[in-house]
């Protein structure tokens, strides 16, 4: 054995004094994010107990700039747990928001019903827990000229698409344009890749009024704009029917993964209610076209409210949840860290000469 | 005790002693912690914290105490030879060829006998011990008959009714065009080599042609605009649960072996080495969809008895 | 008292001679000889959390309705081992701590194994007269990494029951014998007859472990009968051994060890999650989730069948898949072959047949270090095959590139990494003072304006002033010189 001269006790002490250091930042990580939701980074609950108040749409104001419409953000009001029509205020705004920057996510439209409300007065349009409200014809007026300021250098005038550039719009439904506007995705930002989730260009009204606009124009087809009322959902039923139709995609966490053709299948962490519904029914970009006759209202329901309710507060009783990535996540951090620190010990306890 | 050999490396060795001694007194104060945190039902994470601070408390005083205040040494011992001597060895050989050498040429017969007696002792010992595990595999490359114990049957014959896996027969307007959904004959919901993927890829009536996206000389084992095929991927037996609508692709999730629905399930990438095999399917006049027969092959990963 | 007991000892078991030859046996104190400390230690978690575990589960694949306390699986049919995986993480206390320990505890027993194999490899430590050891070593790394994935099969979940999906196309797979071999196994066509997760189980507890800890005893034995290697170094030979003694100093440190590994391994049970099997589900046969992949330890099987070419060979009315034959049975089958050979080609290669108990400097045997560099690189390359697709999505990649990537980097990287490590040895040695820290040179101007350059002072801790080890003694605390006269012991002067 080398007898290695007699350094200072501090300098000895070097090695675990890093290696508790590190345990104890591993330790605060854990505990700071907390057990029952470790990674994800939204939070709902919050934004989704408050209902927003209206807000007076100019149509002469028609793009709004993503800078501008954090002025709106401070008409949302808290009035009590009222439901929110279509999830406005929920995670719409959120994505790729970091926690305590200002929510772009405005607005919104209590001229529609609640879905409590729609549930009281058991409209027609209630099927298995979705409800389907008709969207005001005042709508459709400001929702041409966002429409035509906004998505019809791409999409036509009458978007009815260009060749090579845009697809069609009549026919998809006021449900397949909010889907791929209140998630961000349209207007694109890169044309040649799929498009990808951020911060929606336009407000919940905003969004709303394309979609009213370009519904008009075929009256009654394509997907429309769902309610889901996630209360009564069997969430054990929409756990089997998620593994069974999605988690070959999105994989069994949510989490979404690479697909072939340079596409992908996106996280499902951010996505609200009404989107998911949207992405369902209508079947955006590679995703299959899950129709009433395939998946039936009510699994839907079941569906969405596993998603919300399961998928984007997993129970991470564990600590945390290493990106719900399975094995290669369990597999660097085994490695690393459990194998790592041990060497670290090694290190301490032997010589190294 | 001037000897360097047995100082403690420690330059101040009743600070180490305390440091040593406080390091394993916070690990005691972990393991209590411990036991408070299980009796107040504290979470995972507390029982972790309370048990890891005991255990590296503990264990940095006791490595502390090991490293620098133990005499240190350098301590030295010598190695002995493994060998025996020249004698020894001499002597061992002579046993075994010597004593043994002789006894085994008088009584050739005998060691022969006990040989194979004790090589039908492994064969009959074995016989059991690996026949019992289970069914052995039918030759029969008829596709009817029991899934349990052949790799070359489905329960898929003419007239089977397409349900869902809870029993929902699937009627021909269930799905949209982009659609998918994975079936059953009926009464075998959830079986293994049973699972068939329905895609539908065109809204054709019942007098339209044929949709031409199958392989050449299979357009009638769809029917307006519907084709399945067999779940099971060709190379390792994964569901094929992955379907690109845009790009027409079934996908293993597994192994991301690609098949192109519009050629007929050939694999267009990876390691599955043939196509998924097809379900002829048709609909009845209630607008049912039933199986028009049974797959032509054996579903799944090869085998060496498949043809 | 303490003379008296172990006086009632060595009456009947004669245990003071050799007793004392084992508590003065010295181990020498490198760092790198305790990584095989890690896996022993991990080996033991895994034994006490191992038997925790049995008490609450119930290897079965009988069907019963989950009444537990995780929400989204109530009222759902699951079998009995998934149902009680389950409970026990959510209704047996401290359950969920054992169950993770346990699994971190394997992942990091195989990891340290291959640490330690690593640093045997490239010290030639393997050598005579130690070639059982390597063998017995390689043999106990194919058991853990077996009994690894079928403790990882136990609980029925969806992303287990996927991989013995996978287990039986493999067993298939195999020419001649595999469709029979699948048949015994699994009790019949997949999913078989409900058997398979008793079979894995009575070999996950008690088949595979007691061979371990047979193979371990091995190990360990010949490890203390043949004595550990050193390197080379001031008073150290071929003939000597030069460090602490077993009892008290390795003890101490090594205890201190075994508690720290406990430490590591039970702070990432409790805070970092490890396959949660709630989350993933009950296996159902038509079911999967994207991103699947095995323990990491399996990785490097998975990502040789991802990359793997469709070469399937059909002839005289049968069929090879060598598409999965050549990857998940044939590939670690040579891998294994060649490791435990290895010693045996090296020696007849080298023609080198003597005993060696000091170690080599891996740049000193540039080929041997070459070669493992090249196997690191195939091994560590169908590695991250395995997560082409988590890779890709991370990275934003088309997927098909990252598979083409890997496609030619596992065949082409390891013949790159020979050379260049290769290269690398050889300028290493020739190059002098490599290794050592570098001294400062302290230039100095003279009041003539003369420059002179002097190193600078050796910093304390660098300079080897190595004193000369003596054999262990042993002290009597006592001032009757005639107990001083026993073999090798020597009085305290007070």
């Amino acid at each position: 054995m080398a007898r290695i001269s007699r350094r200072s006790i501090a300098a000895r002490m070097a090695a675990p004094t890093a290696l508790v250091g590190a345990v104890a930042i591993f330790g605060l990580v854990a505990f700071s994010s907390g057990p029952a939701q470790a990674d994800t980074t939204t939070t709902t609950t919050a934004s989704t107990a408050t209902t927003p108040a209206p807000v007076a749409v100019d149509p002469t104001t028609v793009a709004t700039p993503p800078g501008d419409v954090t002025a709106t953000t401070d008409t949302t009001s808290t009035t009590g747990p009222t439901p929110t029509p279509y999830g406005v205020g929920a995670t719409a705004g959120s994505p790729g928001a970091q926690p305590g920057s200002v929510q772009a996510e405005p607005s919104a439209v209590t001229a529609l019903p609640s879905a409590e409300a729609t549930a009281k007065a058991a409209a027609p349009s209630n099927q298995g827990g979705i409800y389907y409200p008709a969207l005001p014809a005042a709508y459709i007026a400001p929702g041409q000229a966002l429409f035509a300021a906004n998505c019809s250098s791409c999409h036509g005038a009458e978007a009815n698409g260009k060749d090579g550039v845009a697809p069609n719009l009549q026919r998809l439904g006021a449900g397949t344009v909010d889907f791929w506007v209140s998630t961000g995705r349209m207007p694109l930002a890169n044309t040649s890749a799929q498009a990808i989730r951020k911060p929606p260009r336009f407000n919940r009204t905003q969004t709303l009024q394309i979609a009213a606009w370009v519904q008009s124009l075929t009256p009654g087809e394509g997907t429309q704009i769902p309610l889901v009322k996630t209360s009564g959902a069997d969430l054990e039923q929409g756990n089997t029917l998620f593994t069974l139709n999605c988690a070959a995609c999105h994989t069994i966490s949510g989490a979404g993964d690479a697909l072939m053709e340079g596409a992908y299948a996106p996280s499902l962490h951010l996505a609200t209610t009404t989107q998911i519904v949207e992405a369902i029914r209508s079947g955006p970009g590679n995703m299959p076209h899950f129709g009433v006759g395939n998946i039936p209202n009510s699994e839907a329901r079941d569906i969405t409210a596993y998603v919300t309710e399961v998928l984007q507060h997993p129970n991470n009783s564990g600590g945390v949840g290493l990106g719900g990535i399975g094995p290669v996540g369990e597999g660097f951090v085994g490695l690393l860290i459990g194998v790592g620190l041990l060497m670290l010990v090694c290190f301490w306890i032997g010589d190294r000469s | 005790m001037d000897d360097p050999h047995l100082q403690p490396l420690a330059k101040n060795p009743k600070r180490m002693e305390a440091i040593a001694a406080l390091s394993m007194v916070v690990g005691m104060a972990g393991f209590v912690a411990f036991i408070f945190a299980y009796w107040v039902n504290a979470s995972t994470q507390w029982e972790a914290l309370t048990l890891g601070i005991g255990m590296a408390g503990l264990g940095a005083g006791t490595i502390a105490w090991g490293k620098y205040l133990m005499p240190p040494g350098p301590f030295v011992e010598e190695r002995h030879d493994f060998h025996s001597t020249d004698d020894e060895r001499t002597a061992m050989n002579a046993a075994i060829t010597g004593r043994g050498g002789i006894e085994v040429k008088r009584r050739k017969m005998l060691l022969g006998i006990f040989a194979v007696g004790g090589g039908i002792m492994t064969l009959a010992l074995l016989i059991p011990g690996v026949r019992s595990l289970g069914p052995k595999p039918a030759k029969s490359e008829d596709t009817q008959g029991s899934t349990e114990d052949s790799l070359f049957t489905t329960n898929w014959k003419k007239g089977s009714k397409l349900v869902t896996v809870g029993g929902r027969p699937v009627k021909v307007d269930d799905l949209d065009v982009g659609g998918v959904l994975t079936v059953f004959p009926q009464g075998f919901e959830g079986s293994s080599p049973d699972q068939v993927i329905l895609l539908r890829l065109a809204d054709l009536g019942p007098n339209d042609p044929p949709y031409p996206l199958s392989s050449p000389g299979r357009t009638e084992w769809g029917v307006q605009g519907y084709v399945a095929y067999s779940k099971l991927c060709t190379h390792l037996g994964c569901p094929v649960g992955l379907y690109q609508q845009k790009t027409q692709q079934l996908v293993c999730p597994c192994h991301q072996s690609i098949f192109d629905v519009n050629a007929g399930c050939i694999p267009q990438f990876g390691p599955a080495p043939r196509p998924l095999p097809q379900l002829p399917i048709t609909v009845d006049p209630t607008g049912q969809m039933r199986a028009n027969g049974s797959f032509d092959q054996a579903v799944g990963p090869g085998f060496w008895e498949r043809p | 008292m303490i003379d008296k007991t172990l006086n009632w000892f060595d009456d009947r078991l004669g245990t003071a001679k050799g007793g004392r030859s084992f508590l003065d046996k010295i181990f020498p104190d490198h760092w790198s000889f305790m990584l095989g400390e890690i896996a022993l230690y991990s080996f033991i978690i895994l034994l006490g959390t191992g038997v925790f575990l049995t008490l609450y589960y119930v290897p079965s694949a009988h069907e019963i309705v989950y009444h537990g306390s995780y929400v989204p699986l109530r009222g759902q049919n699951v079998s009995e081992a998934y149902g009680s995986t389950v409970g026990l993480s959510f209704d047996v206390r401290s359950g969920l701590l054992m169950r993770q320990a346990h699994h971190w505890a394997a992942d990091i027993f195989l990891g340290a194994i291959a640490v330690h194999m690593a640093r045997v490899f490239f010290t030639g430590a393997f050598r005579k007269p130690r070639e059982f050891n390597w063998i017995v070593g390689v043999i106990m790394l194919i058991l853990g990494i077996l009994n690894g994935f079928l403790g990882y099969s136990l609980p029925d979940d969806l992303v287990s029951g996927t991989g013995i999906r996978i287990a039986f196309s493999i067993v298939e797979s195999i020419p001649v014998v595999g469709s029979y071999l699948a048949f015994f196994l699994f009790g019949g066509n997949f999913p078989g007859s409900g058997v398979i997760i008793p079979r894995f189980y009575v070999i996950h507890v008690l088949i595979i472990p007691a061979i371990l800890v047979g193979l371990l005893a091995a190990h360990l034995g010949l490890l203390i009968k043949q004595k550990h290697t050193q390197f080379p170094g001031k008073g150290r030979t071929e003939k000597n051994v030069v460090g602490s003694p077993m009892f008290p100093n390795f003890i101490a440190k090594t205890t201190g060890f075994l508690f720290m590994s406990f430490a590591v391994i039970f702070l990432l049970g409790g805070f970092a999650q490890i396959n949660a099997i709630w989350q993933f589900g009950q296996y159902q046969p038509f079911q999967i989730s994207y991103a699947v992949q095995p323990d990491w330890y399996m990785g490097w099987l998975d990502g040789a069948a991802r990359i793997m070419p469709a070469w399937e060979w059909v002839g005289w009315g049968h069929t090879i898949p060598l598409e999965i034959f050549l990857p998940a049975v044939i590939f670690p089958g040579l891998i294994f072959n060649i490791l435990i050979v290895w010693p045996f080609i090296e020696s007849i290669w080298t023609k080198d047949h003597e005993y060696h108990n000091l170690l080599d400097r891996p740049r000193d045997r540039p080929k041997r270090t070459a070669a493992g560099a090249a196997m690191l690189t195939l091994l560590f390359g169908v590695f991250f095959a395995s997560s082409t697709d988590v890779m890709a999505n991370f990275f934003q990649l088309p997927l098909m590139d990252v598979l083409w990537f890997f496609r030619f980097f596992v065949p082409l990287a390891p013949i790159v990494a020979y050379f260049l490590t290769f290269k690398i040895c050889n300028e290493m040695r020739v190059a002098e003072g490599i290794g050592k820290r570098k001294r400062a040179l302290i230039v100095e101007r003279s009041t003539e304006g003369e420059y002179t350059t002097t190193e600078a002072p050796v910093r304390p801790g660098d300079g080897h002033e190595e004193i000369d080890a003596i054999p262990v003694p042993t002290f009597i605390d006592t001032t009757d010189p005639s107990l001083a006269t026993a073999a090798g012991v020597r009085r305290v002067i007070r």
